[in-house]
């Protein structure tokens, strides 16, 4: 172990020492203090930091992994991360995010925007399993520490494709509802932000059949559980959610900053598999959810921003080589999205391979001898050309 | 002269119908290694250690032997043979008898999965373990197959020998490669044969390998009731010629 730390060069012990004081007049100190109590006793890791806030993150800790709270976990992330993590998570006893610097780049602009001005729309593209998905769910654990509300569509696609049930929509004609999916994004919604349900009010009267009714001025909490408890109209409950927060999230009295991070956003654009009874196929445009987040992403609201990852893992009728805006959102979704901020997320660097390395060594994953020696090393470099992803499987089986 | 043209129209019909089927086609796995070369060809060597000797310390034999490469054809090198670190024989072994149909791909991607599979229950089981066991808890999936398979090898077999009109169970020793080809079918009928519907092989394959790592399971019990007939059978013992 010794030897891995000898050949890169190591910062100065001044680095603990700068860690104690307060660095941002936040009370970043006194929580890491607090923090480092909780966990095993602070020995110097080249691959850990002892930093988990993600707002006193900075380029010091890039290629750094920091632990998620345990407590933070269910609720910031009841369906955010990407299956293959949440195993990970579950075999390691511990949630480990790595530092990066698309995020980084990330929680920079979302610190220094101006919420007075319509939203800024953020785009991360990048090669298949170079860490979109990761790199979003930093950024949404940003957001929830800072006390946002944060809207996570954990992937898009999901509402484009495998509908068992197609129901036709009782208040657009030729629009289609979906009501088990509409539930259990209502169900997750409800887990993510348990403490705004009661402090926002709506502002209309929603009518969902000739007895039900929601008024005016009711918490968004009852809105939510009708949408949960009432199956069908589950779909224009999340419209209805979606129309509320736009309107209050840039409000001087009582406003929030709202964070939208759609996971495959560019499922909203695009051909669904879904098919009417007469087989013909129906357009995302007609689907009442894929609707309301189009609106949703539109940057005609103020007060918050919109975070958006392309994805061509679970896309329908896209080649399996696009990652590029252009050619995964096509012209109408380029067209929609435009202007946008692109943040393009690569593969690892040497630094954050090293850094992977030795967390998996650290964390007894990488059991096979020859994969702890140099020439093993050289081999997974080789066979993962420093692709997250690729080299995450490598190593499940090593 | 009638069975002749009868012949020739079921031919002739046969023909026609056989026309519409003879497209063009190449197969999806193209051979290019045949079985049978020219004893002129030699073997490949994928070991990277004999390619890194520097000129210098090369013996006499081997400066020979690099001279007639440079001047004789090599035979292609076969679809297993790899010059990784993380090659093991025995593991290639097992994936070749997984093998259905010469699919390698869904054999190798099985065995992938069972090796990930009891990594990660054991990897589990260590986070979760007070510091004093620990140590016991053994997490290397590849020393878990070994050992698993070591504990599923036979000692001892029987032959059936034809005496006097009847055939006996004869105890014989096994070879090495009999021993290990024995624990290796019997473990992969065991989790072909004793699966849920529902189960995938690789779940199966892994319980079944952590049981006879410590000794338990059926395969064990199988290789244990091998012994018990061999023990059974003693007095034919004789019965053996070799």
């Amino acid at each position: 172990f010794l030897h891995y730390s000898l050949s890169i060069a190591l910062p100065p012990l001044s680095y603990l020492v700068a860690q104690v004081r307060p660095l941002h007049g936040s009370g970043c100190g006194q929580q890491q203090e607090a923090v480092g109590m909780e966990m095993r006793p602070e020995t110097f890791s080249i691959f850990r930091t002892q930093e988990n806030d993600p707002d006193c993150q900075s380029e010091q800790h890039q290629g750094q992994y920091y632990t998620v709270p345990p407590s933070h976990f269910h609720t910031v992330f009841p369906h955010g991360l990407p299956p293959r993590y949440q195993q990970q998570v579950k075999t390691f006893n511990e949630g480990c995010v790595m530092v990066r610097q698309p995020a980084l780049e990330l929680i920079s602009h979302l610190k220094r925007a101006d919420y007075s001005k319509p939203t800024l729309r953020y785009l991360l593209y990048g090669v298949k399993g170079s860490g979109k998905t990761m790199s979003l769910c930093h950024t949404v654990h940003y957001c929830s520490t800072q006390g946002w509300l944060v809207l996570h569509i954990p992937d898009a696609h999901l509402w484009v494709k495998n509908c068992k049930e197609l129901l036709p929509s009782s208040y657009h004609a030729s629009r289609f509802d979906q009501p088990i999916q509409a539930s259990n994004w209502l169900r997750n919604f409800r887990t993510t932000n348990e403490n705004f349900l009661s402090k926002i009010k709506l502002r209309q009267r929603y009518v969902w059949t000739k007895r039900e009714s929601t008024e005016e001025g009711q918490p968004l909490g009852e809105l939510v559980d009708m949408g949960v408890s009432r199956v069908k109209s589950s779909s224009d409950v999340v419209g209805a959610v979606l129309k509320e927060l736009r309107l209050q999230a840039g409000g001087t009295e009582g406003g929030f900053r709202l964070a939208v991070a759609v996971d495959g956003v560019n499922g909203l654009w695009g051909r669904t598999t879904l098919k009417k009874e007469d087989k013909s196929p129906v357009a995302p445009e007609e689907l009442t959810l894929v609707h309301n987040l189009r609106k949703m992403i539109n940057n005609d609201w103020c007060g918050g921003a919109v975070i958006a990852t392309l994805s061509q893992t679970g896309s329908l009728y896209a080649p399996s080589s696009a990652y590029l805006p252009q050619e995964l959102l096509g012209e109408e979704g380029f067209d929609s999205m435009d202007p946008f901020i692109p943040v393009p997320v690569s593969l690892y660097s040497e630094k954050e391979f090293e850094s992977c390395y030795l967390y998996y060594l650290d964390r007894h994953w990488l059991q096979h001898p020859h994969s702890q020696t140099e020439e093993g090393k050289k081999e997974l470099i080789f066979l993962s050309n420093r692709n997250p992803s690729v080299l995450e499987r490598l190593c499940a089986f090593l | 002269m009638a069975s002749t043209s009868g012949l020739r129209t079921t031919l002739s019909k046969m023909a026609a119908s056989l026309t519409g089927l003879l497209k063009p086609w190449t197969p999806r796995v193209l051979l290019v290694r045949w079985s049978r070369y020219n004893p002129y060809y030699l073997e490949p060597e994928p070991r990277k250690e004999v390619y890194h000797i520097p000129e210098t310390e090369l013996t006499p034999e081997q400066k020979e032997e690099r001279e007639l490469k440079s001047v004789r054809p090599i035979k292609a090198a076969t679809n297993s043979v790899t010059s990784s670190v993380f090659n093991d024989p025995v593991l290639s072994k097992f994936v070749n008898m997984m093998m259905k149909d010469g699919d390698k791909i869904i054999a190798k991607g099985i065995i992938t999965q069972t090796l990930e599979n009891m990594k990660r229950k054991q990897v589990e089981k260590y986070h979760k373990a007070p510091e004093g066991k620990k140590a016991e808890i053994e997490c290397n999936p590849y020393a878990i197959f070994h050992q698993a398979l070591e504990n599923c090898k036979p000692v001892i077999g029987l032959a059936s020998i034809q005496k006097g009109g009847k055939f006996y169970q004869v105890p014989i020793p096994l070879t090495d490669n009999r021993r290990r080809f024995l624990a290796m079918k019997w473990m992969i009928t065991e989790c072909r044969d004793n699966k849920h519907r529902r189960t995938l092989m690789y779940e199966k394959l892994s319980q079944e390998l952590l049981a006879a790592f410590s000794k338990e399971g059926n395969v064990v019990k199988r290789k244990h009731e091998l012994h018990k007939m061999a023990e059974s059978n003693r007095a034919y013992a004789h019965y053996r010629w070799w």
